[in-house]
């Protein structure tokens, strides 16, 4: 690992002028479970690197102004897994906090760094995606909120300006009779990454759909949403026809490539296979 | 030799399950390891390492990583004098003189007082490469006017065959002129194999494909070096074995054998990729220019980047046999594909694809490739895991399409003891229809119809076994015993201990001299004091060391004896050792303690010589080992997920030393073997660069995807080994690849032939194949 400052801000405002002042080589460190690898492998040689665990802001779980819950960036996987709120609400959510690395890494990996680190494979990605989640993000001009559909740009690439931070997610509250699911596949048990992730959440009342949700992860350069699969859903009931159909449609913004993780024909197979089981689950949940 | 002991009552040895001593400072972090020690101005050494797998290298410019504050040497290959253009060896290649042959070979080397300032100097560091075509597949390389790998005239590497002990009387062939990047070939042949064919009913023809793998120790490769002011060197160093480590430093820095000492530091695993030198001579070259002690961890990605990883191995094989399931004939070729310089044990291949099982008539060839690749080292049981893969596949769709039980065709063609191998040697005594046998008898085996009927919605059930072995290595050793003052007894060898064997030989001491195993201490001495000692590997400590120290404890027992028989005035005959005490027998009363004939060896003016026992034996016959695995498994056929609901293994150990170490190996060999069979393999594009440097794609198996592996000890005792002892090491890392591929074509009707059989294979195939 190469030598390099470190920055301990204890605030929102102090990291904003941190960041304010910061070089093309400055890095964040949220849980660090991204970034040190890549600074023991020499992936990345930061000049200076801004430690987030003195803020407490950002580790924050709480209401938000009676729309839903604001989750704070550096809040931990294991701590999305396992809090009452989130299980009850976004259970998807929790979902896929459990999924990922395995219990070690889970204490210390974040949300933010789920996200802003930016993978197509990312797996808190899908579930937000599917509960319509906004990202609210700070800098030098204040604060300004951004859908998280519209959060990725490309490849390790979102929004983010070089002197903006992530701060949190708001997360509306699911309309009663909701239901979600996210599920990936991993060629191993644990300490693994999606070669495919699905999360789906369906809203229904009278027996009809009134709102479906699919997105998926690691079968394009960014997290998508299957909005063709989505609409076939929506406004009638769901039945097993029309979840097969729903899983053929979420094929058609799937754009995989093949890796060292999967081949594009396994990704292709995966999407359908895994967007029909997230589908029953969320209907099970939803219908419960 | 005698294995009868005579002693008046049990005392604590052979046969104990003793946990390992080491074991409460290991967990605990206590262990000093190479990466552990800090001598006073310690320096850091860092490799700049090829981005290229094939490369000329036009220009190095180092001046400015010299100029960096705190760096104190940075070398290329000119400033080396003992480079040989033509490297024989991996160890050999120190630092690339003017061509990389795979990515991630060292270019240059620097050393600097902290490792981060190393790493920066290696940013500063200019090189040019002309980037070169390469030879990424083995089967293309093979091909006239493939680019070549290797200098023209470099000499095949087969010294990793003999350290194997393994196999001899393969005919070795001249290889083709053209064909440059051949660095071994061979042959073995018997009958008429066309005639074989065309009087068979079921013929069946399939390749098999295992890619390079890592032997995945938790320790990755570390060395320190120093100079004293006379020009000898000390090495502390994690290896396989100190004396080869000498040896092949020696040679690469042209020094004498006795101006180097190696000292083994503990050892955190090796598994066959510690046995060869790797990184010690550039170490040492750096130090000797530095003139101060100099330390080489490598990081796990450089472990899989550019380690010695096991061969990938290619096999094609064509088997006929009649409908009344006489075998008739077997053709194949084994490809193994060793990286950019020789050293792989093609006869393994050969041996075990033509004699496991009895062919009227076989015709197998064996290739070694290089390609621009690292080179490759042994792996737990080199080439056999592999190899079993694709014969006992084979075997198991040979059964099935007559339509006999499987077991019961393996048992009646498997080689007994005396039957002739395909090299002409017989077979030794082993347990290979022992353990085969005892493993159909169990349970998950009788109820494997039941498993596969019971399968739920949506899920696929299935069980498959397969039957493995290794032929055993040799190897000359010594050891020492001798009588401390207080009457306890100390055991000295060279032998590195890397899989609790000190433990065992202790217990063997112990048997041997007639004494509780808590009065017995062992130590691995280094170079320079321990008797000449073996590798650790080819599952030969145990079976080698064990009867040095068997002999050199029964040395000592009889020493002992002498020296109370004159005090006694007794016959040595009537002499017999009881709780720490020589004693007559019949006269309990009359007698003298150990600790008083331990002191009777070390007092000033005693005339009473010190008990010093020694051994030190050289071998000439192997002891095979056998090996039978069972899975029970569970599919999800849409995901192709593999849900390992039991695995059994059962295995020959000849005589249970230890139980505990060697369920304990047993298990490890198999989680070895099961992460071969279903998720392990390097991955390397067309250019020959590693895609998955890391643990996170390079996926070794946890304990979430793993099942209780339960252990069946079978013994039936060895010939020559220290009380009936067999090796343990490597048989139990070869059948489950094929037990796996056996249980997956049960559940699902798929044959599956190239590892690691992923979720991605299994869900593609059951998909293609509906």
């Amino acid at each position: 690992m190469r030598r390099f400052e470190l920055i301990l801000p204890e605030s929102v405002d102090d990291c904003v002028r941190a960041l304010a002042q910061r070089g093309p080589e400055t890095k964040l460190l949220a849980g660090g479970t991204d970034l040190l690898p890549q600074l023991k492998n020499g992936l990345l040689k930061p000049a200076r690197v801004i430690d987030l665990s003195g803020v407490a802001r950002l580790r924050a779980i709480e209401p938000a102004d009676g729309q839903g819950l604001r989750i704070g960036s550096a809040v931990t996987a294991r701590t999305l897994e396992l809090d009452n709120i989130v299980r009850a609400r976004y259970l998807s959510l929790a979902e896929s906090g459990a999924l990922v690395g395995s219990v070690q890494v889970r204490n210390l990996a974040t949300l933010g760094g789920n996200l802003c680190n930016a993978a197509p494979s990312a797996d808190m990605a899908p579930p937000l995606l599917a509960l319509d989640a906004e990202a609210v993000i700070t800098g030098p001009k204040g604060e300004r909120r951004v859908p998280i559909a519209a959060f990725f740009t490309g490849v390790r690439h979102t929004v983010l300006a070089p002197d903006e931070l992530l701060v949190e997610l708001v997360v509306p509250t699911p309309a009663p009779h909701s239901g979600g699911n996210y599920l990936r596949h991993t060629p191993r048990r644990e300490l693994d990454i999606a070669v495919v992730g699905v999360a789906s959440q369906l809203t229904l009342a009278n027996g009809v759909c009134t709102k479906a949700r699919i997105a998926l992860a690691a079968v394009a350069p960014v997290p998508v949403r299957a909005t063709a699969a989505e609409q076939s859903l929506e406004g009638q009931p769901v039945t097993p026809d029309r979840i097969a159909r729903a899983a053929d449609l979420a094929l058609e913004v799937a754009r995989p490539i093949s890796d060292q993780r999967g081949s594009a024909e396994f990704r292709r197979h995966l999407v359908r296979v895994l967007t029909r089981r997230t589908l029953i689950t969320a209907l099970a949940r939803a219908s419960a | 030799m005698s294995t009868v002991m005579k002693t008046t009552r049990d005392v604590k040895g052979i046969g104990l399950s003793i946990p390992r001593p080491d074991g409460p400072e290991k967990v605990t972090g206590q262990v000093q390891y190479v990466a552990d020690l800090s001598p006073r101005g310690l320096l850091h050494a860092k490799l700049l390492r090829s981005p290229h797998a094939h490369a000329r290298i036009l220009r190095i410019d180092v001046s400015r990583a010299r100029a960096l504050p705190g760096v104190r040497a940075v070398l290329t290959a000119a400033d080396i004098p003992e480079l040989k253009r033509k490297a024989p060896t991996r160890a050999h290649a120190v630092l690339a003189i003017d061509r990389v042959v795979f990515a991630g070979q060292p270019v240059a080397a620097v050393a600097a007082d902290e490792p981060a300032i190393a790493e920066e100097a290696l940013d500063l560091i200019d090189v040019q490469y002309e980037v070169l075509p390469v030879s990424a597949d083995p089967l293309e390389a093979m091909k006239p006017g493939a680019p070549p790998v290797a200098d023209a005239g470099t000499e095949a590497d087969t010294s990793e065959a003999q350290a194997h002990g393994s196999v001899a009387g393969v005919t070795t062939e001249a290889k083709p002129a053209k064909a440059v990047n051949i660095s071994q070939q061979a042959r073995i042949q018997r009958g008429d194999v066309a005639k074989g064919f065309a009087e068979s009913d079921v013929v069946i023809e399939k390749t098999y494909r295992v890619p390079m793998v890592h032997q995945g120790y938790l320790e990755p490769h570390a060395v320190l070096a120093q100079w004293d002011t006379t020009g000898f060197l000390t090495l502390w160093s994690s290896t396989q074995g100190s004396f080869n480590t000498r040896s092949e430093v020696a040679d690469v820095l042209e020094l004498s054998e006795n101006r180097i000492k190696v000292i083994p530091m503990e050892c955190g695993g090796g598994f066959g990729g510690k046995i060869r030198a790797l990184c010690e001579p550039i170490t040492a070259i750096l130090a000797r220019a530095t003139g101060r002690p100099v330390r080489y961890v490598m990081t796990r990605r450089e472990e899989l980047e550019a380690g010695m990883p096991a061969p990938q191995v290619i096999i094609r094989l064509k088997t006929g046999v009649k409908r009344d399931g006489t075998l008739m004939a077997i053709e194949g070729e084994a490809v193994l594909e060793s990286g950019a310089f020789s050293g792989a044990v093609l006869a393994v291949s050969g041996v075990f694809l033509a004699s496991l099982y009895l062919w009227p008539s076989f015709d197998v060839k064996g290739f070694e490739v290089l390609t621009h690749k690292p080179s490759i080292a042994a792996y737990r049981a080199p080439v056999a895991p592999q190899t079993i893969f694709a014969i006992d596949s084979q075997m198991e769709q040979l059964a099935k399409a007559i339509g006999v039980d499987p077991v019961e065709f393996r048992l009646r063609h498997l080689q007994r003891e005396g039957d002739k191998m395909a090299n002409g040697q017989p077979w030794l005594s082993n347990g290979g229809a022992e353990v085969l046998t005892r493993l159909a008898e169990h349970p998950l085996w009788k109820k494997r119809a039941e498993w596969k009927a019971s399968s739920p919605k949506g899920r696929l059930r299935g069980t498959g076994l397969s039957l493995g072995g290794w032929l055993g290595g040799l190897q000359p050793t010594g050891a020492t015993v001798r009588l401390n003052p207080d009457g306890s007894v100390q055991v000295l060898t060279g032998q590195v201990d890397i899989a609790g064997t000190n433990i065992a030989l202790a217990q063997i001491a112990a048997t041997a001299y007639g004494i509780d195993v808590d009065k017995v201490r062992i130590t691995t001495g280094d170079t320079d004091v321990a008797p000449m000692t073996g590798l650790s590997a080819g599952s030969k400590t145990i079976y080698t060391v064990g009867v040095a120290v068997m002999e050199a404890a029964k040395d000592a027992r009889n020493q002992t004896l002498e020296i109370a028989a004159k005090e006694l005035e007794a016959s040595v005959h009537d002499l017999e050792i009881d709780n720490e005490k020589v004693v007559v027998r019949g006269v309990p009363d009359k007698g003298i303690t150990l600790a008083q004939i331990g002191k009777k060896g070390n007092l000033y003016m005693s005339k009473v010589q010190p008990v010093l026992g020694v051994s030190h034996p050289a071998f000439s016959q192997q002891a095979p080992a056998f090996c039978a695995q069972l899975a029970k498994i569970e599919i999800d056929p849409e995901t192709g997920e593999v849900t390992l609901h039991d695995f059994v293994v059962v295995q020959d150990v000849g005589k249970a030393i230890n139980p505990l170490a060697i369920e304990g190996q047993m298990q490890g060999g198999a989680v070895q073997s099961l992460g071969m069979a279903l998720t392990e393999a390097l991955v390397y594009d067309d250019k020959a660069r590693l895609t998955n440097p890391s643990l996170l794609d390079y996926r070794k198996l946890t304990s979430a995807d793993l099942p209780n592996i339960e252990t069946i000890i079978v013994e039936k005792p060895s010939p020559h080994g220290p009380f009936g002892a067999r090796g343990v090491g490597e048989p139990p890392i070869v059948p489950a690849p094929a037990a796996i591929a056996n249980a997956i074509e049960d559940a699902t009707g798929v044959r599956l032939t190239e590892l690691p059989l992923t979720s991605e294979r299994i869900a593609l195939a059951i998909a293609s194949a509906t």
